[in-house]
């Protein structure tokens, strides 16, 4: 018997050891958080992916498919219809702006937790500072977009913004600050990130001072605050110069000249936005195409219609491509997004100071625009703010074509035009809506439908 | 060298003389079958009360020293046992009847291996071989379909080997894993690969459903158990080989559409659509002239007849203390499309022994297998979405009816023809060079599946072994211990090759480089180890009460790696070699500094490790009650701060057929009440989500391709297992001997912690929802299986006739969850089933103006399409009725079975119609006919709207949600099996069988389509599953 129970015993015993440190397996192929970020470097890395999931692409295609720039390609199999159609609801049909916004919002708030249990060594300082300054600068920057976009009220203080997130939280649910207190946030992450910069920051490929610059003088204009949009468009102005012809068509064709750029969103080899294929199969085979409205603005003496119009475009069949993001000499469509050009900043200008009609100033900085595009461009008169911003808006289609304005600038001017988006009934065949009125709902983006559910907190825009 | 002795080892034993006992006389005799007259191999023959005993030969001859006086007794599996006194005579012959009682089922059940049915106090449903063997289907779990109650089985793609997916008794989990564990011989193994294992090798598959019968597999158990036990030889039978083998076709099924001929089709640009196209301004002599000459059907291109064979070896052996079997099949199975196929090498050995008093037992179980799949472009392969231009079932539907598949010279064109504006496919300027983009483009579709089947590789190269070493020892008395170790393991070598001079070749790495192609290749390794050790008492502790409890331990750990690499530029000289990479540091362009070359690299490892203690008991009294009871605490790797769980249920039985009042009740042989509460848990939360209790940082590519890091899914760190309660009654009956037998079942499971999203605001915190135990979901039903053997096969009578049936209705809710719904137009929904159809409804054409016609959420007609309409449609992803039934007859030799196979109330979304009844694409691709019904002038009546309103995909609310509920003849199978008598003078042969069977013969549906089967709730062009016919012959030695 005693041979028995030993029996058991050892049994027993295997049963028991089975378990214990065996199960705590830890992945290889990941770090797990607590863990991950211990020095300056893992920071850097941490700044790679912040800045890397910023997709501002969803603009560019937002802004011209749901607009007056497109029209169905033909090579269309569906592709971009629900935008094109104008269907703009809460299920899907902010293009996951909302989400992919507060996404990088939280990698950069994720940094700068980080961050802040990291002491860097003195020749880490800058590189330290860098990082910090960039993560302040993108803070505002999605701030800002997401204001452009759900706030209800650029213009006013007291309206409903957006929520201002500054923190991490795995259960926060916050409500809409107001669009003043959103926009003190924003210039306050602003000033952050100007005395955070190390000396000698320009490269154009990241947040600089001069995009500090320049972006106040979108958030100046957006916000009706025309003597700031002035000053800092005139400070930009300054500092660059617009790209000659041969320049312009460089900047776009290989990424060549960067003359004119303030701030560019890098596409490189394998971390490239693609733009081209917000409309283009390879080669420029459209299932979007640029819409025989704006193709018929284009005029042969401007440069501008050889960059937007891809070269197999055809007139006589109508077939207009899109051809601004081309594929380079080596067939590989990687373009950068150029996010931030002087031209836009002589427009801005323009618009403030028409705004403030100072017509013949305004019109002095269309002119200069236009005139280096295009030789026989016509030198404008304004005799009221109408006409002027109906020009300055026709000069801004065609300067910041599928670059990502054409929405926002008619919802812009809207209120002083009286527009809203008429396509030409030529660009509107069959279920796709010819206009959309200038007092739609669909100038201020829904919030998300996975939003509303989860956080009682926020408001829905008026009208979903 | 180790297999090489276990089969000197077995072949000894099988012929090895028994060792006899000194006595005063020997006897001898034959045994033989009462109904057939056959001699009986292997029947045990023991002196009563002694150990003395021997077995019969094949001839049925036994030998055995005795003493006159003494009783022996003769004992046979499924046969009635008898004893018979030793007269003068040294001759004893016997002919053993059938024991209908126990002929009635052994079943396997967990942990414990072969039970009495009347033993069993849970709800477990039993496949045989009978129904599996030789069907051309090469994927266990397919197999099940209409097989066994409240077991529904879709398969997604018609691909050789491809994996079902099972749900038991309804979905019992939203995000994590809602298919049963399987378990072979012992050994837990991959769900979703059974294309390298050789079906032929099972012998029974037992399907647990309840709690009581899954609740001592933990944490695993809530989605049911698959038990699959192969084939082991029977001691003392001897050796007998078998050689098998089958031959076939597979065909398609039909299409339940039409789309247009070349000369419908251009008539249809020209007349009735508007906008530009080839059609536009052709007369119609012209029309006539381009349908003469090309008016494909693409069906006819894309579709090919498959062929099937296999070949077989089996040797069954059978000694005094060990017997095996072992297998060796070549398979190969075609699919129905060019590229398609399925190639493997399967063996198995499976050995058992047991010392001379039976004390100690050892098994192992040991198959070892090796297979090619070749795919095509199809829907659920990889990444697909069903749209990949390459797709081969993509073309049937939109391939352009006026080009010709064929080169002037007849042979096949896998490249495209000429310019568009001249009716070609765009594949080729006018000049005759190649336009890399046309070639590539929407029109050139049929060619690019050509192509791309012609020219490139998608192979995966499978290892797959299963093998487990078990014995145990009845070391004291009524006290058993054991062990087991068992192994899973799968290598896949993944090929794919995109040749450099193939149209997807030409754009690759880009159009500008040199060289061209990229070949990719993944090596895939999973390793799944188990352990297993138990005691066991086994005691009747008075005359009527049994009992039997055993504790085990169990350490399971897996081990998953990856790696790959995708190399650019091909020398189209060494295809698939590495020889013919470009090197990634050639540099290219103007400037030299365009790397187009580089490799990519990947390398990936997972592990998961579950530790456990688990006990079982089972009371039985005079065989009338029973109880059932188990215990399993499981702990975890995958979870952190809840990382044990316990499991258990308890059940019992009362055996009313066993009762005293029941005796001299005649016709009625069974009747049996079950009832079993249990709970049961769900730790696989998602296939590659095996860390999901920490929160992880992801190392990607950033901004600029730097090197970045980069928060990984949000975590919930208290997440933990599903857990499942489930209560089962159910009642076992048969009549009349069992000739009407069956099972009924009512269930009620509740699943509690549903693993679903967990809304968050993404603006608090920067991710839309986290994946947390939040939800709960109901599944209530019946299964009922019931068999009627209408004639039963005698001396007199030479019919023998069951017809079987079984179903499942299952009702599911969701009835808890977090912001109340999931989903866009495929909803999981508190208070309504998971995965239910909302969206906009669709209402028809105006017949005033053509306009599409839309409800409102009132019901009200309106001419506006809006998501806001979008309503509950009360239509349902999964089906509510599940089964199966068929007959089975025989007369005399000649068996003819069949099996049809039915899934109903069922909706499925089709988008493979809605894209030819798409004016949009009209310009470009095929069409259904029903659009030459558009609507023209005011006052027709028709359901397609007219052409002008373009395409209208995007605003079709439900207008294509459609039943997918199908009726199915799953198999039909004439055999024959060649008369023993004949057989006997070939003395070759011991058994000849020769039959025709056709699988998926017919189906019935009102889908329209290939296939209403399928996986996924939208049809985009899946790869149908076939029909196929085939014939094949067992030969036994």
């Amino acid at each position: 018997m005693k041979k028995y129970l030993s029996i058991i015993t050892i049994t027993g015993a295997i049963l028991l050891s089975s378990c214990g440190d065996s199960l705590d397996r830890f992945p290889v192929d990941q770090l797990v958080e607590e863990t991950a970020f211990t020095s300056v470097s893992d920071l850097q890395l941490g700044l790679a992916g912040a800045i890397g999931s910023y997709d501002p692409d969803n603009f560019v295609e937002f802004n011209s498919i749901f607009t007056d720039n497109c029209k169905l390609g033909a090579f269309s199999g569906g592709q971009e219809l629900n935008t094109l159609n104008q269907l703009l609801n809460a299920d899907g049909g902010d293009r996951g702006i909302w989400t992919s916004h507060y996404g990088t919002l939280n990698d950069f708030n994720r940094l700068f937790a980080a961050a802040a249990a990291i002491t860097p060594t003195s020749i880490e300082v800058d590189q330290y500072n860098n990082i910090l300054a960039q993560s302040h600068a993108f803070r505002a920057l999605m701030h800002y977009e997401l204001l452009l976009y759900y706030g209800l009220d650029m213009r006013d203080n007291g309206s409903a913004g957006v929520p201002y997130v500054d923190y991490v939280s795995a259960d926060a649910t916050p409500a809409r600050n107001t669009t003043g207190e959103v926009l003190t946030a924003i210039q306050a992450d602003l000033d952050a990130a100007l005395s955070l910069f190390p000396a000698g920051t320009t490269d154009i490929n990241f947040a600089s001072p001069d995009f500090v610059t320049f972006l106040r003088a979108r958030i100046a204009l957006e916000s009706g605050d025309n003597t700031g949009a002035i000053g800092f468009a005139t400070t930009i102005i300054s500092n660059y110069s617009l790209a000659t012809p041969a320049q312009y068509v460089g900047m776009f064709q290989e990424d060549a000249d960067t003359t004119e750029v303030i701030w560019k969103y890098d596409s490189v080899q394998d971390s490239n936005l693609g733009l081209t294929g917000n409309w283009n199969f390879t080669g420029l085979d459209g299932f979007i195409e640029m819409s025989n409205e704006l193709a018929g603005l284009f005029e042969g003496s401007d440069i501008r219609t050889t960059v937007n119009l891809g070269g197999n475009s055809d007139a006589s069949t109508n077939y207009f491509s899109i051809g601004k993001y081309p594929e380079n000499a080596d067939t590989q469509a990687i373009n950068d997004f150029k996010a931030m050009r002087v031209s836009e900043a002589y427009l801005i200008r323009a618009e403030a100071l028409a705004r403030t009609t100072q017509f013949a100033l305004a019109a002095a900085d269309v002119f200069a625009v236009r005139s280096v595009r295009n030789g026989a461009g016509v030198n404008p008169s304004y005799p009221n703010v109408q006409l002027a911003l109906e020009d300055i808006l026709a000069e801004r289609r065609l300067e910041l074509a599928f670059e990502g304005h054409r929405y926002i600038d008619i919802k812009r001017m809207r209120s002083v035009l009286n527009t809203g988006i008429q396509r030409d009934a030529s660009d509107c065949e069959g279920a796709v809506p010819c206009n959309l009125p200038f007092n739609s709902e669909k100038w201020i983006f829904p919030i998300p439908t996975v939003e509303i559910n989860a956080n009682t907190n926020i408001t829905q825009a008026p009208g979903y | 060298m180790k297999l090489k002795l276990t089969w000197l080892m077995t072949l000894f034993m099988a012929f090895v003389m028994q060792l006899s006992f000194a006595q005063e006389k020997t006897v001898t005799g034959t045994v033989t079958s009462a109904t057939d007259g056959l001699p009986l191999p292997g029947v045990s023959v023991i002196v009563k009360g002694t150990s003395r005993g021997v077995q019969t030969d094949f001839d049925g001859n036994y030998s055995i020293k005795a003493s006159t006086g003494e009783t022996l007794v003769f004992s046979f599996v499924g046969m009635k046992s008898s004893e018979k006194k030793i007269g003068q005579s040294s001759t004893l012959n016997l002919s053993m009847a059938e024991d209908l009682a126990e002929l009635e089922t052994v079943v396997i059940t967990g942990y414990a291996g072969a039970t009495n049915s009347s033993k069993i106090t849970s709800a477990i449903a039993t496949v045989s071989a009978e129904s599996i063997e030789q069907v051309p289907i090469n994927s266990i779990d397919q197999l099940l379909q209409g097989q066994a109650a409240g077991v529904n089985v879709s398969t997604g793609s018609g691909q050789p080997g491809q994996s079902a997916t099972i749900i038991i008794r309804g979905r019992n989990s939203l995000n994590g894993d809602i298919e049963p564990l399987f378990i072979i011989d012992g050994v837990p193994v991959d769900q979703d690969n059974f294309r390298s294992l050789n079906q032929n090798d099972i012998e029974t598959m037992s399907v647990l459903k309840d709690a009581a019968a899954t609740a001592i597999y933990g944490n695993r158990g809530a989605g049911g158990v698959i038990l699959i036990t192969t084939k082991t030889g029977k001691k003392g039978s001897g050796v007998k080989v078998q050689y098998r083998s089958l031959y076939g076709v597979a065909d398609q099924p039909d299409a339940r559409f039409d789309v247009m001929n070349a000369s419908q089709f251009l008539t249809f640009q020209r007349d009735l659509l508007p906008g530009t196209q080839f059609g536009d301004g052709l007369s119609d002599a012209t029309i006539a002239a381009i349908a003469q000459q090309s008016n494909t059907d693409w069906s006819d291109v894309f579709f090919r007849r498959g062929k099937t064979k296999s070949h077989e070896i089996t040797v069954t052996t059978g000694g005094e203390n060990s017997s095996s079997f072992s297998s060796v099949q070549y398979y190969e199975q075609e699919g129905i499309t060019f590229g398609s196929s399925l190639k493997r090498f399967s063996f198995r050995n499976n050995f058992n022994a047991s010392s001379a008093d039976n004390k100690f037992n050892f098994a192992t179980n040991l198959t070892m297998n090796y297979s090619v799949s070749s795919f095509v472009v199809d829907a659920v392969r990889g990444n697909n979405t069903g749209g990949q231009l390459d797709n081969p079932f993509i073309v049937p539907y939109i391939g352009l009816p006026y080009l010709s598949p064929y080169n002037p010279d007849g042979s096949l064109n896998i490249w495209g023809t000429g310019p568009l504006g001249s009716g070609g496919s765009g594949a080729f300027n006018a000049d005759g060079t190649l336009n890399a983009n046309g070639a590539n483009g929407f029109q050139n579709t049929p060619f690019i599946a050509l192509n791309t089947a012609s020219l490139g590789s998608d192979l995966e190269s499978e290892i797959k072994i299963v093998g487990r070493i078990s014995g145990d020892y009845n070391f004291a008395k009524n006290f058993t211990i054991g062990t087991s170790f068992g192994l899973d393991y799968t290598n896949v070598e993944d090929l794919f090759i995109t040749p450099p001079n193939s149209i997807r070749g030409v754009n690759t790495p880009n159009a500008a480089s040199l060289d061209k192609g990229t070949q990719f290749e993944n090596f895939y390794r999973d390793i799944s180890m188990i352990a297993n050790a138990f005691v066991r008492y086994d005691n009747d502790i008075t005359e009527k009460l049994n009992l039997n409890v055993a504790i085990f331990g169990e350490y399971n750990y897996n081990n998953r790696q990856n790696a790959n690499f995708q190399a650019f530029g091909l020398n189209p000289a060494l295809p698939g070699s590495g020889a013919g990479f470009t090197s990634g540091s050639t540099s290219e362009g103007p400037d030299n500094d365009v790397f187009n070359y580089i490799p990519t690299v990947g390398s990936s490892e997972t592990e998961l490790a579950l530790a456990s203690t688990f006990a079982t008991l089972n009371l039985d009294y005079d065989n009338r009650f029973g109880l059932g009871a188990s215990i399993r605490r499981d702990a975890t790797s995958r979870f952190i701060e809840n990382r044990e769980g316990t499991f258990w249920s308890v059940s019992g039985r009362w055996n009313i057929d066993n009762e005293a009042f029941m005796e001299n009740v005649d016709w009625l042989s069974t009747l049996k009440l079950r009832a079993s509460y249990g709970v049961v848990g769900n730790q696989n939360l998602g296939a590659n989500r095996r860390y999901i209790g920490l929160q992880t940082v992801n190392s990607n590519s950033g901004y600029q391709n730097a090197n970045s890091y980069a928060l990984g899914t949000l975590i919930d760190p208290a997440i933990k297992w599903e857990t499942s309660n489930q209560s089962n009654i159910g009642l076992s009956f048969g009549f009349w001997q069992n000739r009407l037998s069956g099972e009924v079942d009512f269930y009620n499971n509740e699943t509690t912690d549903l693993f679903a999203s967990k809304p968050l605001s993404t603006a608090g915190t920067g991710t839309t929802s986290v994946q947390t135990n939040v939800g709960d979901m109901t599944n209530k039903g019946i299964d009922l299986q019931i068999s009627y053997n209408i004639l039963r096969q005698s001396d007199t009578n030479p019919w023998d006739i069951t017809l079987n049936a079984n179903g499942n209705y299952n009702k599911n809710e969701v009835t808890s969850l977090p912001g109340g719904f999931t989903g866009n137009a495929l909803r999981i929904a508190e208070g309504r089933s998971a995965f239910t159809w909302f969206l906009p409804r669709w209402a028809g054409v105006n017949p005033a103006n053509g306009e599409p016609l839309y409800l409102d959420l009132e019901g009200n007609v309106t001419n506006v399409y809006s998501p806001d309409n979008a309503v509950y449609l009360d239509k349902n992803f999964d089906p509510t009725y599940t089964g199966g039934f068929g007959a089975d007859i025989r007369y005399k030799g000649f068996s003819f079975n069949t099996l049809f196979a039915f899934q109903a109330d069922r909706w499925k979304n089709n988008s493979s119609l809605a894209i030819i009844e798409d004016a949009g694409l009209a310009g470009f691709a095929n069409q259904s006919t029903s659009l030459l019904n558009a609507w023209t002038t005011p006052g027709q009546i028709t359901d397609i709207p007219a052409l002008s309103n373009g395409g209208l995909r995007a605003v079709d609310g439900d207008r294509y949600l459609e039943d997918a509920s199908f009726l199915r003849l799953r198999n039909v199978s004439l055999s024959y099996n060649v008369d023993r008598k004949v057989l006997e003078q070939t003395k070759v042969f011991t058994g000849v069988r020769v039959f025709v069977q056709a699988t998926n013969l017919f189906t019935w549906t009102k889908y329209r389509g290939f296939d209403p089967e399928g996986t996924t709730s939208t049809t985009f062009f899946e790869f149908p599953v076939p029909r196929t016919f085939t014939l094949g012959f067992d030969l036994t030695f």
